[in-house]
């Protein structure tokens, strides 16, 4: 069925989301050096709840982001066509970088352990933060490259 | 020695006057994969690739051949 409509709506959407993911990234990570960067400060407990609390809704959202079709708001049509062959064979490659990197973390914090004392929670927040991080980078990467003009 | 799948997609789709965009709509999916397909950095599933032919009006093995 042709629809061009349907295929500019979703064109503009694919080049948006290859500009979102990067941002993301940034603002992803820029939130997990206020974390560590205030990690052994005291304060207030309720902020310190906030503060996880905020990260771990982000972190759902991206994680939402990298194992769905994304653009949950949009019609089925629009999303069925956002995820296309080349789309997914995208996010596959970003989501097993971000895998590998999450290992890579997870072995660097296991060898931190030797020699200091992690808790659990910066632990899983690290490697957590890693894989996502990592993942939304080499996605954004790639769709960026494929929207380029050969 | 490394194969890859070479492809005449924009030769076809400049003869047929269509852009990126209309054989996109066309086949349904979005104008990036066709680029990516027509580029050689993506090399399409058999299901796409038998439906780019069909829209461009040729065997699907006179679009796409092994080179080597």
């Amino acid at each position: 069925m042709v629809d061009r409509d349907l295929e500019a709506q979703v064109d503009r959407l694919s080049r948006k989301r290859a500009r979102m993911l990067p941002i993301l990234a940034i603002v992803f990570l820029s939130q997990q050096i206020t974390y560590f960067s205030t990690l052994n400060t005291p304060g207030p407990h309720a902020a310190e709840k906030l503060k996880i609390s905020a990260w771990l809704v982000l972190s759902v959202i991206l994680l939402a982001g990298l194992a769905t079709k994304g653009f949950w708001f949009q019609p089925k049509a629009v999303r069925d066509m956002l995820d296309d062959e080349n789309t997914r064979a995208n996010r596959l490659i970003a989501t097993r970088a971000g895998f590998l990197a999450s290992m890579t973390a997870a072995i660097l914090v296991y060898i931190d352990t030797m020699f200091d004392t992690v808790g659990g929670r910066e632990a899983v927040h690290f490697i957590m933060s890693v894989g996502i991080a990592v993942a939304l980078i080499s996605w954004g990467v790639l769709e960026k490259r494929a929207h380029q003009d050969g | 020695m490394a194969e890859r799948l070479a492809n005449r997609l924009k030769e076809r789709r400049a003869e047929l006057g269509l852009t990126q965009a209309e054989l996109a709509a066309e086949v349904g999916v979005t104008r990036k994969t066709v680029n990516t397909v027509e580029n050689g950095v993506f090399t399409p599933s058999a299901t796409l690739a038998i439906k780019l032919a069909q829209s461009l009006n040729v065997p699907v093995e006179q679009l796409f051949w092994i080179e080597k």
